[in-house]
C-alpha cells in the first residue's frame, strides 16, 4: 500500500462525525472501511461508535450500519450475514464492530456462540480498555495499574486483562489477528487477508482514547507505536486457532514498558516497584507468545 | 445551506441515516490548528547559495521540473554549472546518510539545468526596456548578476577581458570538471534572453570607467582576482616556470603549452590541484609532483578533488617549501628546484634550511595564489556609483560564492535604481533540522536504498528535512479524514479538522506545527 493511493474521495468515512479529537477507534474504522469498502455491511453494538457514527439522519459512512444492543453482536452479525444471503448477497462483507465492553464483559456469550458456530463474518474488537462511552468505567479488558471512574484515584485497577487472542484461538476460528492503529499497512494487510477467508474472523485492535487514557489527542498513534515496541502489545495473527505467527519483531525498537505507562495520566499512581512486576509479566506473556509462535512451526 | 438542510430534516421524517456527517462541521471544536511551517534543512544550511533544496527535490520528485527551475532559479540561475563544479558542502551532512547513503544533491541539480537546456525557450513580445547596466567581467559573478538584472527587464551588457566568455568557468576550471559544451549552452541562453557580450575588452586599457559610468545607468565590477601573488623565488622568472592560471588559461583554451615532463606544482590551494591534474592530462607528461609547505590537512584545496589527483598517479609532496628553481647553464632550461623542509607551529611557518633537498623537473608551475588586482582604481579621479562583488571583493573563493555575490549585487542594483530598500540577506540563525527530530517512524513506505542513477528516483530518497515533501503521513493518520490532497499539496480542511494534532506529532519531515498552541 501506498499512502498516496488513496484520495479523500475513495474513503468511505464523512468528515464531521462525533469522534472525539484524536480518537483511536474512529481511525479504526477508517482503515477497516477502506481495506474491506465498498461492498460491506456493518453491525455496530454499543460502544462509542453508536455515537461516532452520527444522530440520525447523519451518518458517518458510506456503507449501511445496524446498530444492535449491547450484547447481541454476535447474534446480530450472524444474522445479517444470513439475511443477505438469503437475498443473494453472498458477496457483501459482513462487519461487527464492538468495543471492548462488547466483546470482552458483555457481548462475549454472543461472540463465542458465533464463534462456536463458525458465522461467515469479520468481528472487529476496537479496545479502548474501558467503557469509554459511559464514563470510564473498568472493563474486562482494563489493564492492570490503570485508574478509572469506578477505580478512581488513588485507587486502580487490580486483576490482569483479559487475553481475548488466547480465547478466540481457543474457539478454533479460521483467522484471528492483532493490529495497531501505528502500523497500518500490517493492519489492511491483515484486513485483506482475512476478507478472504471464508468462516468467523476476529480482529483486535487496540485504539487509544485520549479523555479516557489521560493522553495529549495528539499522542494516539505514538502511544499505538509504544504499545507494540514495548511487547505490551504484540502484532501477530492466529490462523484455526492452532498457528500462531509473528507479524511485527520489535527488536530494534524494543522499549521499558515504563516509558508506555508514564506516557498516560491513567497510570499514574503506579508505583516503581508494579512497574517492574508489570514488565515482568509482559515479558513472561511475550515469552509464551513466542512459545506458542515457534511451536506452531513458524520460524523467525 | 438552508436547501441542504431542508433535505436532510425530510430524511429524518422519512429515512434514517441518509445523510452525510460532513454536515456537521467539526471544525468548530478546535482550540488549535496545524499549520504548515518551513524549517531550515542542513543541505540548505550548508549550501552556499542557500539554494532551497528540498522545495526542488520534491518538484523533481513529482516530475513537476519547470517547478523545478523556477525555485532553483531563485537562488542559483546555473545549476548546471555549480552541479558539476561545486564541490557540494549539500551533501556533508544529509540526514538521509544516517539511513543509508546521503542524497547525491548535485546529480539533481545537474538534472535541472540539462531540463532548462533542452526546454528553453526566449521570452516573447519586447524585452530590455530599463535602464541600462553595464557587467564588467563574465565569470560567474557577472554572469550571475547579468542574469537577474536581464530577468527583471534591464538592458545588460557584459565587457570580457579575454576573447571568450566566462571567466575562471572558461579558463580557470579545466575541461574534466566542467565540460565546455555546458558553459557554452549557459552562455548561449543567456545571449537568446538578451544580454549583450563584449570580448576583448580590458578595463583601463580600451574600457575605462568614467565612460562605463557616462554611457550606463550603473556599473558592477567582477574582474575576479587574476594576479598572481608575488613570492621570492630565485630564478622564477625563468620562460618555463609558468603561474598555475596562466598555464590553466592556455591549457584550456587548448592553446600550446611549452612543458617538459616531469612537473613540479607548487601550491596547496585548488589552483595548484587542477594545474597538477590538467598537466597529467597533457601529451608527454608521465609524471607530476604537488608540492605544498604545510601538512595535507591544512590544504586549502577540497579534499575530494586532493584525493583523486592521487588516485590519477600525481605524487604529492607535504612540508617542503621552496627555495630556488635551479637552470642547466648549457641549455638554459629547468633541471630542478631546491626545497626546504618546513612545518608549522604557533609561530606559523618555520624553515629548517639546514635539510634541503632536490627535485628533478623539466618545468615549474606556481600556484601560490592569486589576488585582486586593484590598480584600475587607483587614482580613481572622481567620485562614481560602482558596484563590486565576486573574487574582485572576497580574494579567490568558489563558483557558487561568486554566483551569491553576483545575485546580490543585481538586487542592490535594482533597489538603488527603483529606489527601494536593498535586498535582504539570507540569514541562518536557526539551527537546521536534526536527524533525532525527524519521526520516520511512520513511513512505512520508507525503503533503505543507496543512491539512484535516475534523478526522479533520486529526488524521492529525499527525506524533506523542516519541509513538506508530500509523504502523507497527515492524511493517513487524520481520525477525521480532513485532509485532502489538492494541487499536488496536501491541504487541511479547516472546516472538519478538530485540532487533536495528530498530524504535528507524527510529521515525518517537521514541517508542521500548531497553529496558537495547545
Amino acid at each position: 500500500m501506498k499512502i498516496t493511493d488513496y484520495s479523500i474521495e475513495n474513503e468511505l468515512m464523512y468528515s464531521g462525525h462525533n469522534a472525539c479529537p484524536g480518537c483511536g477507534g474512529a481511525l479504526t474504522v477508517r482503515y477497516l472501511t477502506r481495506a474491506l469498502g465498498p461492498n460491506m455491511a456493518l453491525a455496530i453494538t454499543a460502544s462509542c461508535w453508536s455515537i461516532i457514527a452520527g444522530a440520525p439522519p447523519l451518518t458517518a459512512l458510506k456503507c449501511p450500519i445496524l446498530h444492535c444492543p449491547f450484547p447481541s453482536a454476535g447474534a446480530v452479525g450472524s444474522g445479517l450475514r444470513r439475511g443477505l444471503n438469503a437475498k443473494g448477497h453472498y458477496d457483501t462483507t459482513v462487519v461487527v464492530l464492538a468495543g471492548d465492553g462488547g466483546t470482552f464483559d458483555i457481548g462475549l456469550q454472543a461472540l463465542s456462540g458465533a464463534a462456536q458456530r463458525n458465522e461467515d463474518y469479520i468481528f472487529i474488537c476496537y479496545d479502548n480498555e474501558a467503557y469509554m462511552n459511559t464514563g470510564m468505567q473498568t472493563s474486562s479488558a482494563t489493564p492492570f495499574g490503570a485508574r478509572t471512574s469506578t477505580r478512581p484515584y488513588p485507587l486502580f485497577k487490580h486483576g490482569q486483562k483479559k487475553d481475548i487472542m488466547r480465547i478466540m484461538a481457543a474457539h478454533g476460528i479460521p483467522y484471528a489477528a492483532t493490529a495497531s492503529l501505528a502500523f497500518p499497512q500490517d493492519m489492511e494487510n491483515k484486513l485483506k487477508k482475512a476478507q478472504g477467508i471464508k468462516g468467523f474472523r476476529f480482529m483486535h485492535v487496540l485504539s487509544p482514547c485520549p479523555p479516557g487514557w489521560g493522553t495529549d489527542s495528539s499522542e494516539t498513534i505514538h502511544l499505538s507505536r509504544l504499545a507494540v515496541f514495548t511487547n505490551f502489545y504484540p502484532l501477530y495473527e492466529i490462523i484455526n486457532g492452532e498457528q500462531w505467527q509473528m507479524t511485527y519483531y520489535p527488536e530494534k525498537t524494543r522499549t521499558p514498558l515504563k516509558e508506555y505507562l508514564e506516557a498516560q495520566r491513567r497510570f499514574r499512581q503506579v508505583d516503581e516497584m508494579t512497574i517492574e512486576a508489570l514488565q515482568e509479566e509482559v515479558d513472561r506473556d511475550w515469552e509464551g507468545l513466542l512459545k506458542r509462535v515457534n511451536s506452531s512451526g513458524e520460524t523467525k | 445551506m438552508s436547501g441542504k438542510t431542508n433535505e436532510a430534516l425530510l430524511n429524518y421524517l422519512y429515512a434514517r441515516g441518509s445523510e452525510a456527517s460532513s454536515l456537521n462541521k467539526t471544525g468548530g471544536w478546535r482550540l488549535a490548528a496545524p499549520e504548515k511551517i518551513k524549517r531550515l534543512s542542513p543541505c540548505r544550511h550548508d549550501c552556499l547559495l542557500h539554494s532551497e533544496v528540498p522545495d526542488w527535490m520534491e518538484a523533481v520528485k513529482g516530475g513537476r521540473w519547470e517547478d523545478a527551475w523556477q525555485i532553483m532559479s531563485r537562488s542559483n540561475p546555473f545549476p548546471a554549472l555549480t552541479g558539476h563544479v561545486c564541490f557540494s558542502p549539500c551533501t556533508e551532512n544529509c540526514n538521509r546518510g544516517r539511513l543509508d547513503q546521503e542524497l547525491e544533491i548535485p546529480a539533481v541539480e545537474r538534472a535541472i539545468g540539462e531540463w532548462r537546456f533542452d526546454h528553453y525557450q526566449p521570452r516573447r513580445g519586447p524585452r530590455a526596456v530599463k535602464d541600462p547596466v553595464a557587467v564588467v567581467g563574465s565569470g560567474p559573478a557577472g554572469l550571475s548578476c547579468a542574469f537577474y538584472l536581464s530577468d527583471h527587464g534591464y538592458k545588460v551588457t557584459v565587457f570580457e577581458k579575454s576573447s571568450i566568455s566566462g571567466g575562471m568557468l572558461a579558463l580557470g576550471i579545466p575541461e574534466y570538471r566542467l565540460p565546455r559544451e555546458v558553459l557554452n549552452k549557459e552562455l548561449a541562453i543567456l545571449e537568446e534572453e538578451g544580454i549583450t557580450f563584449i570580448t576583448n575588452r580590458t578595463l583601463g586599457e580600451d574600457l575605462m570607467l568614467r565612460e562605463l559610468n557616462n554611457d550606463f545607468r550603473e556599473v558592477f565590477l567582477a574582474t575576479g582576482a587574476w594576479l598572481p601573488r608575488q613570492e621570492k623565488l630565485a630564478g622564477a622568472e625563468h620562460k618555463s616556470v609558468y603561474h598555475a592560471l596562466d598555464f590553466l588559461s592556455l591549457f584550456n583554451t587548448r592553446q600550446h603549452v611549452e612543458i617538459k615532463d616531469p612537473v613540479v606544482v607548487i601550491g596547496g590551494g585548488n589552483a595548484a590541484v587542477d594545474s597538477a591534474r590538467s598537466a597529467l592530462r597533457m601529451n608527454g607528461i608521465n609524471h607530476v609532483s604537488l608540492i605544498y609547505r604545510r601538512s595535507r590537512a591544512e590544504m586549502p584545496a577540497n579534499p575530494g578533488e586532493v584525493e583523486m589527483a592521487e588516485q590519477e598517479g600525481v605524487e604529492l609532496v607535504f612540508n617542503a617549501n621552496p627555495a630556488e628553481v635551479v637552470t642547466e647553464t648549457a641549455s638554459g632550461s629547468i633541471s630542478a628546484v631546491l626545497f626546504n623542509h618546513s612545518k608549522t607551529n604557533r609561530e606559523g611557518l618555520v624553515l629548517d634550511t639546514s635539510r634541503t633537498f632536490k627535485k628533478e623537473c623539466g618545468s615549474v608551475i606556481l600556484a601560490l595564489g592569486q589576488e585582486p588586482d586593484y590598480s584600475v582604481f587607483d587614482p580613481l579621479e572622481e567620485e562614481m556609483s560602482l558596484f563590486a562583488g565576486g573574487d574582485l571583493v572576497s580574494g579567490p573563493a568558489t563558483v557558487p560564492e561568486a554566483i551569491r555575490a553576483g545575485r546580490l549585487a543585481a538586487f542592490s542594483i535594482m533597489a538603488k535604481i527603483e529606489s527601494r530598500p536593498g535586498p535582504d540577506v539570507f540569514g541562518i540563525s536557526e539551527q537546521p533540522v536534526a536527524f533525532e527530530e525527524l519521526n520516520l517512524l511512520g513511513r512505512s513506505d520508507l525503503e533503505l536504498q543507496d543512491r539512484q542513477k535516475e534523478p526522479v528516483l533520486e529526488a524521492g530518497r529525499c527525506l524533506g528535512c523542516g519541509t513538506c515533501n508530500t509523504c502523507g503521513i497527515c492524511y493517513l493518520f487524520c481520525p477525521d479524514v480532513a485532509v485532502e490532497w489538492i494541487n499536488n499539496n496536501y491541504e487541511f480542511n479547516l472546516d472538519y479538522c478538530k485540532g487533536c494534532g495528530i498530524c504535528v506529532t507524527e510529521c515525518p519531515a517537521r514541517a508542521l506545527q500548531m497553529e496558537g498552541g495547545y
